[in-house]
């Protein structure tokens, strides 16, 4: 029997019939075979693995148009809308270090230097509630990292952080 | 002018900023930033006013007839809370023309540190005062002040006569063995008075441990109860906002976690300091010098005990982390055994548990060799303690003095110095480890004190209105979210007489399920209000609300007893007569009495042993037993064949036939009977009319009624087809 992609209509759209623009309201909005959405949603279907991969679109009313397969197939100027998008969707700054981890009353209280995606850095400091829940260490050896609020923070190798940073995370990584 | 601000902390671009989005009593919206004003507007000139949740931060924006969606603010996931309360309020505006605000704020930052407050923490991580709760746990105690002041003082008695015993041995070979001038009867005297002082302290232990165990397991039952009153009288927000196992937690586990700190503070600590106290003195009284002497390494072991034992509790907590994922892992395994073997992945779940496992092996086998490096050298230091005390105190048995130690020191002295080194290291070596204890008993304490605190948002009134309920329940301008940002429910304005049968319609998430948990006061509208018969429910006591109510889940659940013990779950009181015939109504009785032990045969947990029609048909039998006055369907007959859903139907027409009832139904063709059906899209009323009335309409129920006959009508095909 064929695999069950080739039976099912994935949705993948042709980079051809679209046109990513910047609405007036701020939305990200596109042109697709005569349709106009004034305010579209970029989502990665694998976040971490693919990022700039499989981007399902949707309409404002989050009805699926299609999926975007490969993002470096659009123009410049139309993957930097996108880009962009993806980019103010999800918001994970970098920990390039950490001051300080202190366990208080079951959560544990981070202190970080960040570094958002534009380059910024800045201090910030959260709590984290259920550690070995809460603090992920990826198979590619990245961490996430989620607060008590829902924010989320990335280190992309552990090893690249300093050592001091490295040893006060150390009892809280698996 | 009053004012609701929205403190937002990112820029367009994503950079961190601190800006102020302002919705005044005039309807106007500003938004502010680093001193300059970015846009003003009125909510008037508005559709809606929403927020969106991305991953790791949000956004605001408004929606305005003929206009581009225009986006406001963004921030990250720490302000989502309070952008959906001004959502809310600008919402509402919109709606009523009215600006309605909040009459407290959420604190943010702690009052005394600034720091900003957590979301799921009541109280300043940091600024929190141990004492402060200590006290608060020890109020739990005063019923039993009696009883633990009795077990104390009493407990005085064996602790002085622990302490007395090697005086007897002091006394014994001062004045009858190193002399040598004692008699058999002399030496068999002394150790009798040793043997009776060392029973009689035995037994008083007993005794007092007796008292002092009852009186502090009383006080953590106290506790333990008080906590799970406090919350059962909680809304299902509660629930939602804590998982079953951070509460059961809690529950058990925290309070535990204090009933151990106090009966081992009652018991040892206590014990421990007096020894203390009692055997630095009597050590003092037969030599000072060499009593202070006892101190020499005690800065060296508590340095030691610091140092070491700092890091290896963090290396003890992250073994203890990978046991509770090891747990987990086996819990998920276990909890899901059907479809692990269904999809034949019984290796690839062993691999998944043996490389947990491992690395917890791996973990505690460091560990454990870290540990056996680490306090051999900590007992050496403390066997430096008794060496220079043998040393010294036996030089100045034999020659009087030592260096500029003096005094009489004979045989008998220095054994009492010996027996009570262990009594004065004691109380060091734990010494170190009480930090760490009192802060896990701490955590403990301020985990149940935040279930005693968190206030139910399901306010108790102080004079109910307990009015006779006829079923006349009224939805008026109700908005409501399970999460503030996101509402369910816009504006629902409803009139469902008493007797009348109203049928919710919808798709899924359209919020029918929702208005059902609204009207049984599982929670409280966010604006707007629910009556019955002119009473706001708010007004009422809960338990007059739910006598007064059968409900039917869609995920009925059962609890742990036999089929008879669920049934009278409704109604306690029930006769067996009643029974039986909610259990006929119910097309319940036939598989019943099919059972080797009929009504008393026990169903597994959740009614795990049943299927899943006869647990929905329990479910009936338990709702409908009270003969309630408002009968809540939610998917009741979901689970059962067309042929058994008929007859059910069949018999819930008759129990629904002038009781005000109020019914969602996947398969429209079983509300077709109803007095009215709403019909809802996107949280709000779209039609309201009988069957026939919306058919005739050709709107949104038509739609849902006629691709649900297109369906029926195929598979009928298809099965006509392969009969043939």
């Amino acid at each position: 029997m064929s695999e069950i992609n080739t039976q099912m209509d994935l949705g993948v759209l042709d980079v051809k019939d679209l046109t990513f623009y910047t609405a007036d309201g701020g939305f990200t909005g596109l042109k697709h075979k005569g349709e106009d959405y004034k305010h579209i949603v970029l989502r990665r279907i694998m976040p971490i693995e693919l990022p700039n991969e499989y981007i399902s679109i949707a309409d404002h009313e989050n009805k699926e148009i299609g999926i975007l397969r490969d993002v470096s197939a659009l123009a410049q100027n139309q993957r930097e809308i996108v880009q962009t998008e993806l980019d103010n969707r999800y918001y994970s700054p970098q920990v390039i270090e950490v001051l300080s981890v202190k366990d208080k009353l079951g959560y544990v209280y981070m202190e970080m230097k960040l570094k958002n995606m534009q380059g910024r850095i800045y201090d910030k400091s959260c709590a984290i509630k259920d550690v070995s829940r809460n603090i992920r260490t990826l198979p590619n050896n990245s961490v996430l990292i989620f607060d008590v609020d829902g924010n989320r923070y990335t280190i992309p190798q552990i090893k690249d952080m300093s050592k001091p940073s490295q040893k006060r995370l150390d009892a809280y990584l698996f | 002018m009053k004012q609701f601000i929205f403190e937002y902390d990112l820029g367009m671009d994503m950079n961190p900023l601190q800006g102020e989005l302002t919705f005044s009593e005039d309807g106007s919206i500003t938004s502010t930033a680093e001193g300059k004003e970015f846009f003003r507007f009125y909510a008037s000139e508005i559709k809606e006013a929403v927020v969106k949740a991305g991953v790791g931060c949000g956004l605001l924006f408004v929606k305005a007839e003929g206009k581009d969606d225009r986006i406001l603010c963004r921030f990250t996931m720490t302000g989502l809370k309070q952008a959906g309360e001004f959502c809310k309020i600008v919402n509402f505006f919109i709606s009523s023309g009215t600006a309605a605000f909040p009459e407290k704020e959420e604190k943010r930052v702690c009052d005394s540190c600034g720091r900003p407050m957590m979301s799921e923490i009541n109280v300043c991580v940091f600024c929190y005062s141990k004492l402060g709760v200590m006290k608060r746990a020890l109020s739990f105690a005063k019923p039993y002040v009696k009883q633990i002041t009795i077990s104390q003082v009493a407990g005085i008695i064996p602790r002085l006569m622990f302490l007395i015993s090697p005086l007897f041995i002091r006394y014994l070979i001062n004045n009858h063995l190193e002399p040598q001038i004692g008699t058999w009867g002399q030496i068999l005297f002394i150790a009798a008075g040793m043997l009776t002082v060392r029973v009689i302290g035995d037994v008083l232990v007993i005794i007092t441990a007796r008292i002092f165990n009852r009186a502090t397991i009383a006080v953590t039952n106290d506790l333990r109860i008080h906590a799970y009153a406090k919350l059962q009288s909680h809304s299902m927000s509660l629930f939602a906002k804590r998982t079953p196992g951070d509460l059961i937690r809690r529950i058990m586990d925290d309070t535990s976690t204090i009933n151990e700190f106090v009966t081992d503070l009652g018991r040892w600590v206590i014990d421990m300091f007096f020894n203390f106290g009692i055997a630095f003195a009597v050590l003092l009284f037969i030599n000072w010098q060499l009593a202070i002497l006892v101190f020499v390494p005690v800065p060296i072991v508590i340095f030691l005990l610091r140092r070491f034992w700092g890091m290896m509790m963090a290396r003890f907590e992250r073994q203890w982390r990978q046991g509770s994922r090891c747990n987990s892992i086996l819990h998920d395994i276990i909890k899901g055994i059907r479809t692990v073997k269904a999809f034949g992945n019984e290796k690839q779940e062993i691999d998944k548990f043996s490389k947990a496992n491992r690395r917890l092996a791996d973990i505690g086998e460091n560990n454990e060799v870290l540990w056996s490096l680490l306090f051999p050298p900590i007992g050496f230091v403390m066997g430096m303690g008794e060496f220079i005390i043998l040393f010294v105190g036996g030089w100045m048995v034999l020659n009087g003095n030592w260096w500029i130690l003096s005094g009489n020191m004979q045989i008998g002295d220095l054994m009492i110095f010996t027996m009570y080194l262990g009594v004065i290291y004691g109380p060091l070596r734990w010494m170190v480890h009480f930090p760490r204890w009192l802060a896990n008993t701490t955590t403990s304490l301020v985990k149940v004190f935040e279930v005693l605190d968190d206030e139910s948002e399901l306010k108790p009134v102080a004079n109910p209105v307990n009015i006779p309920i006829s079923g006349n329940v009224d939805f008026n301008g109700v908005f409501f979210g399970y999460k503030s940002y996101e509402p369910v429910l816009k504006n629902i304005t409803v009139d469902i007489k008493p007797g009348e049968m109203i049928g919710l319609v919808g798709k899924s998430g359209v919020g029918k399920s929702t208005m059902i948990n609204l009207a049984m006061r599982l929670y409280d509208p966010n604006t707007g209000k629910i009556t019955i018969n002119n009473t706001d429910l708010r007004d009422m006591d809960s338990d007059h609300l739910h006598e007064s109510m059968g409900v039917v889940f869609q995920d009925s659940f059962l609890f742990a007893g036999s089929f008879y013990d669920n049934i009278v779950y409704g109604k306690p009181d029930a006769t067996f007569e009643e029974v039986i015939a909610a259990c006929k109504v119910a097309n319940a009785h036939d598989f019943i009495t099919q059972t080797s032990d009929g009504y008393n045969t026990h169903i597994g947990e959740g009614g795990q042993t049943l299927s899943g029609g006869e647990r929905q048909r329990l479910s009936i039998a338990r709702a409908i037993i009270k003969n309630p006055d408002i009968l809540i369907l939610d998917e009741a007959t979901s689970s059962l064949d067309v042929e058994t859903e008929a007859s059910i139907q069949e018999s819930l027409n008759r129990i629904t036939q002038g009781r005000t009832t109020i019914a969602i139904a996947h398969r429209l063709s079983t509300l077709r009977n109803a007095d009215r059906l709403i019909v809802l899209s996107e949280g709000g009323v779209e039609e309201v009319g009988t069957h026939m009335e919306l058919l005739k309409k050709k709107g949104m129920y038509y739609n849902l009624v006629m691709a649900q006959r297109q369906n029926s009508r195929k598979q009928e095909e298809e099965q006509k087809a392969e009969g043939k």
